[in-house]
């Protein structure tokens, strides 16, 4: 079986797109971050769910958003990466050791990805290989762009 | 010769201010130990008066601050913490400290989230005592920190909350200022028994007079005490409460 979810933060206002940038592209670009998770298991949905509840989210400033659509609506466009297979991806590998560490987790974690999403408001779509280009590291990051 | 009462210093991966801290309460009089989480037992709180909880980045601040370090702890000792204290144990946590403290439930219900700027900040800030506290009974009114985080910003689940808490006097410490769009510039909070204390600023980094920006920075206790820092009065006020709490 396989899950997907995405984590927003509750308090945090959008950012000026240009703090992301190298070079400042001017104009009137914001930005959210989220992550995104992809989860294959076996056995024990609802024990996986209190799992991503008490492990994956904060009940006070953040919100959960199941399923593949985007959690944030309105944007030009997203760019999602994350580590390429084989990287060594340390949230990924700190989470599964707590994981292994869980005597009876009442689930089987087969597969974990993390992804992290950059929603950027504002135009602009024509100008994601800036951010591409600024944010992704070639040697260790995979990535794609969502258009609005 | 009297016996120093015990302090335990939890260190996590990328807990990186524990020797500095474990100094600090060398200095007022503690005697310190600074604990791994991987070698953590309920047995090694036995005998302990305070657990200090230091600044840094557990687990890399992965997932969010201090969580990866609350489940371990969890995992480690369960709810050992909590029984700490209701037997009349200390905790202090500091910075990266304090966030472990809100995530294990042990201060009132809050979160640490990124600073407004979407910044790390490493600048020092005025604040204000705005109730009794036993981590503050010798400060003045006012007082003089520095702060380095990028996750400082108190938040609660609404703004009642955290007024709730300046009027109940959780929020035993304010900054003067908004320096990170913290709810009420609340900097630190303490738990309903007082002695549970966590605040983002660090009080181990003033220690000494010599330690402030400004040469000429004089202590407001007077000459007899100028040799010491702020943070010394912390440590010093937490000192004196464990020892007349014995």
């Amino acid at each position: 079986m396989r899950k997907t979810f995405e984590i927003s933060d509750r308090y945090i206002e959008p950012g000026h797109a240009d703090e992301l940038l190298y070079e400042p592209l001017g104009g009137d670009l914001t930005f959210r971050r989220t992550r995104r998770y992809e989860i294959e298991f076996k056995r024990g949905k609802s024990k996986l769910e209190a799992f991503i509840e008490k492990t994956l989210r904060d009940p006070i400033s953040q919100e959960l958003h199941e399923g593949e659509d985007p959690a944030l609506d309105d944007f030009s466009f997203v760019l999602e990466y994350g580590m390429k297979p084989g990287a060594l991806d340390l949230e990924k590998e700190a989470i599964l050791t707590y994981y292994r560490g869980i005597e009876d987790p009442g689930f089987e974690l087969k597969e974990l990805s993390i992804r992290q999403r950059i929603y950027v408001f504002g135009g602009g779509s024509d100008k994601s290989d800036r951010f591409i280009r600024d944010i992704c590291n070639y040697a260790i990051h995979n990535w794609s762009v969502i258009q609005g | 010769m009297e016996e120093r009462p015990r302090a335990v210093l939890l260190k996590f991966p990328g807990t990186n201010c524990d020797e500095e801290t474990a100094r600090a309460l060398e200095v007022v009089g503690f005697s310190t130990e600074i604990v791994p989480i991987s070698a953590l037992t309920t047995e090694a709180l036995d005998g302990v008066k305070l657990v200090m909880l230091s600044g840094g980045f557990s687990y890399g601040d992965y997932v969010m601050s201090g969580r990866l370090a609350r489940l371990v702890t969890e995992q480690k000792i369960d709810g050992a913490l909590k029984e700490f204290r209701d037997n009349g144990g200390y905790l202090l946590g500091i910075c990266n400290g304090f966030q472990i403290l809100t995530q294990l439930g042990l201060l009132p219900e809050g979160s640490l989230v990124e600073n407004t700027s979407g910044r790390f900040q490493c600048q020092w800030v005025k604040m204000k005592k705005q109730a009794d506290c036993p981590f503050l009974t010798l400060l003045p009114d006012e007082f003089e920190l520095p702060m380095a985080h990028a996750e400082g910003r108190l938040v609660t689940m609404t703004a009642e909350d955290a007024e709730k808490y300046r009027e109940n006097g959780a929020a035993a410490v304010t900054y003067n200022e908004d320096v990170n769009g913290s709810f009420e510039h609340i900097a630190g909070l303490q738990d309903e028994t007082g002695r549970v204390f966590g605040m983002m600023p660090h009080p181990e980094r003033f220690l000494y007079r010599e330690d402030h920006y400004d040469p000429d920075w004089e202590n407001p206790a007077g000459s007899d005490e100028e040799k010491w820092g702020s943070g010394y009065y912390l440590f010093r006020s937490l000192y004196e409460s464990v020892t007349s709490s014995n």
